[in-house]
């Protein structure tokens, strides 16, 4: 029987003594000399445990507390153990594989850890993002909107005789929402709109020239107003503001979000809302104009227009905003269609009236 | 008996970023699986590691923890947490402002009581848990007395607009120290509350004053402040601490690791680990005559992993 090189500790004191192993069946055998005298000590083979370890020195501990300990450095040593006693579990698989550094297991697992780490990023992040918008008080919705208001609208110059009569004109529609509506008008060479979360809509008067009927400007404000009701905004903000959202979380540091919110207004209220909101917003929009009884016309016009536009430079924000598609005309032109004409409203064509000979000035 | 005078010695480190890599990324792994159960033996591997790569006199350390005693420690922390929660979260639904704000004193006071026993715990558990050539340490520390230390401190602090915090902490590591056994070798810290306010007046307003340079020099303080009031006894014969960083050295190690982090996307963050272990430990030079033969058993065994469990849910950092 082979008998191997080691390093004995008796848990009483921290003397290392060199000592000699030798493996019997039922135990182990470790002798050394202390003051000229031979001592030797029996190890029953089913006491002995193995500390797992990372690098080349293989350490077993015996007994109750204070236990006794055996280093040793041989790698003949594990190769007798497996033949000697197949059963005993001195080996732990996983950390075999760490040992011997197999490195495509290695990358597998690094590669496979990547791939979760982007997917959350990517996909489940923004995704949670859009849950946790859903649930944010109305209070603080509208709140962080007026924040973002404040921050947008200085970009701009206010038309405040249309803002007044844009106002006059919605409050003659009942756009179903409990959201407190507010239209600004701006003067601006581009054609756009656009809701914030909590109820402010900005409309650019380059919009409001083009448009020729009461409808066309009733299906507008319905489709930003569904923007809002359902939180389209807030929730896309949400969505590209996520792994800001984590990073202040990890740093305990929820006022920069504010802040960032403040910072980036203009950015993130121009992000392209998906097809699925758009139609979500047709939808509402289409709903409202019915329940208000008025002509889906309206929505058909708005399309027309700025499909007839859609090559020219000033209609580029809006259709990037809220991409227009084959599919919202063609649901627009069959919904309404299916409409009987309705009756024009006197005090809604008034109001149009009055935006329309503001707007000539 | 072999017992040198004057002598100076190390701790050296040996562990290698890659195999730390590795065992960090199965326990990632494991741990997303698991939904973060993983986490106690997780802890494990690594302490396991790390310690076994801590090498003095030729010997390493060990770290004998399991997974098992740190999940049981882990669950029963949970359950501390859950209750002390649930107290605040009944008192909120309550709508009754007298029950509310005892129930947020009860809060704050459960929080400060915590603190402190899981400080408690974590030494006696790691303490217990640390070997070297057989030899545990150990925390000798008295509960009611520690407790009661911190929660005077705690409330001074309080009162003093966290002036007091300075000689708070220096009477929290005169004490811990105090307690701390290696077998029969004993520790004290000597630090002085005063000192250490200076020091770190000083330091914050020159950090302040030079847009941040200063702040190098002030680690490098705060380092040499811990570091140089440790001394260890065996048997009488006392061993000094000394640090040997610098500011220079500081400023390596943080920005090298921050570049580290942010190129590797914090992939690589067990090199950066690495490193500061390295640099910790070979700027720690420990002076005097050691017998490294006669160092004797005398701890207690301890298993209960609760205050470890504890302290990493409150983010208490113990070294
Ligand atoms: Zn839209």
């Amino acid at each position: 029987m082979q008998s191997f090189d080691i390093l004995y500790y008796d848990g009483k004191t921290s003397v290392s003594h060199q000592a000699s192993l030798s493996l019997e069946k039922d135990y182990w055998l470790i002798q050394y000399d202390q003051e000229f005298e031979k001592q030797s000590v029996r190890w029953e083979v089913g006491q002995v445990e193995r500390d797992m370890g990372f690098n080349s020195l293989f350490i077993f501990r015996y007994g109750d507390f204070p236990r006794q300990t055996l280093e040793c450095k041989d790698e003949n040593l594990l190769i007798e153990l497996r033949q000697l006693y197949p059963d005993k579990a001195f080996f732990d698989k996983k950390l075999n594989v760490l040992l011997h550094k197999n490195t495509t297991v290695l990358v597998g697992l690094t590669l496979g850890l990547i791939g979760i780490l982007l997917v959350s990023y990517f996909y489940i992040l923004p995704w949670f993002s859009e849950k946790v918008a859903e649930h944010i008080p109305v209070s603080t919705e509208i709140s962080l909107g007026d924040t973002m208001f404040e921050n947008t609208i200085n970009h701009y110059k206010k038309n405040d005789s249309l803002t007044a009569r844009v106002n006059d004109f919605v409050k003659e529609i009942d756009f179903k929402t409990n959201y407190p509506i507010k239209v600004t008008v701006v003067h601006e060479d581009d054609m756009n709109a656009f809701a914030l979360p909590g109820g402010n809509i900005i409309v650019f008067d380059k919009i409001l020239g083009k448009m020729k009927s009461a409808d066309e400007l009733a299906a507008l404000l319905a489709h930003e107003v569904s923007h809002v009701h359902y939180r389209h905004s807030l929730k896309n903000i949400f969505r590209s503001l996520s792994g800001y959202l984590v990073i202040s979380l990890l740093f305990n540091d929820i006022n920069g979000i504010t802040a960032i919110l403040a910072d980036n207004s203009n950015m993130l209220l121009n992000l392209s809302y998906s097809r699925n909101l758009e139609t979500e917003a047709d939808e509402k929009a289409v709903e409202i104009l019915k329940a208000n009884g008025l002509n889906l016309n309206g929505l058909v016009e708005l399309f027309t227009l700025l499909e007839s536009e859609t090559n020219k430079v000033a209609t580029i924000k809006l259709l990037s905003t809220h991409p227009l598609t084959t599919e919202r005309i063609a649901f627009a032109r069959e919904v309404a269609r299916q409409q009987n004409a309705p009756v024009k409203k006197e005090n809604l064509e008034k109001k149009w009236q009055a935006i329309g000979a503001e707007r000539l000035k | 008996m072999e017992i040198n005078h004057s002598d100076s010695r190390q701790v050296s480190f040996h562990g290698e970023g890659s195999k730390l890599f590795g065992i960090y990324i199965v326990n990632l792994l494991l741990m997303i699986f698991t939904l973060g159960l993983y986490y106690p033996w997780a802890k494990a591997a690594v302490l396991r590691y790390v310690y076994q790569e801590t090498e003095f006199e030729g010997s390493r350390f060990a770290f004998h923890g399991t997974g098992k005693e740190m999940f049981k420690g882990f669950i029963k922390a949970v359950g501390i947490f859950v209750v002390i929660y649930a107290i605040l979260i009944l008192a909120v639904w309550s709508r009754n402002n007298v029950i509310l704000s005892l129930g947020m004193i009860t809060f704050y006071a459960a929080i400060l009581l915590l603190i402190p026993v899981a400080i408690h715990g974590a030494l006696k558990y790691r303490m217990s848990r640390t070997s070297w050539r057989g030899i545990h340490f150990g925390y000798r520390g008295d509960l009611k007395e520690f407790v009661q230390e911190f929660v005077i401190g705690g409330l001074l602090t309080i009162a003093t607009l966290g002036i007091y915090s300075f000689w708070f902490t220096v009477k929290l590591r005169k004490y811990i120290f105090s307690h701390l056994r290696f077998g029969n070798i004993e520790f004290a810290y000597n630090g002085d509350g005063t000192e250490y306010f200076k020091l770190n007046v000083k330091g914050y307003f020159l950090s302040l004053f030079t847009l941040g340079v200063y702040f190098f020099w002030y680690v490098k303080d705060l380092f040499a402040f811990f570091i140089d009031n440790l001394e260890m006894n065996q048997e009488g014969n006392v061993l000094k601490f000394r640090s040997t960083a610098t500011a220079g050295g500081y400023f390596q190690l943080i920005a090298g690791n921050l570049l580290i982090i942010i190129f590797s996307l914090g992939l690589a963050a067990p090199w950066a680990t690495v490193r500061t272990i390295n640099f910790i430990f070979s700027n720690i030079i420990i002076d005097g005559p050691l017998d490294t033969d006669s160092i004797k058993q005398t701890e207690m065994d301890y298993s209960d992993a609760t205050g470890e469990d504890i302290s990493d849910m409150m983010d208490i950092g113990l070294i």
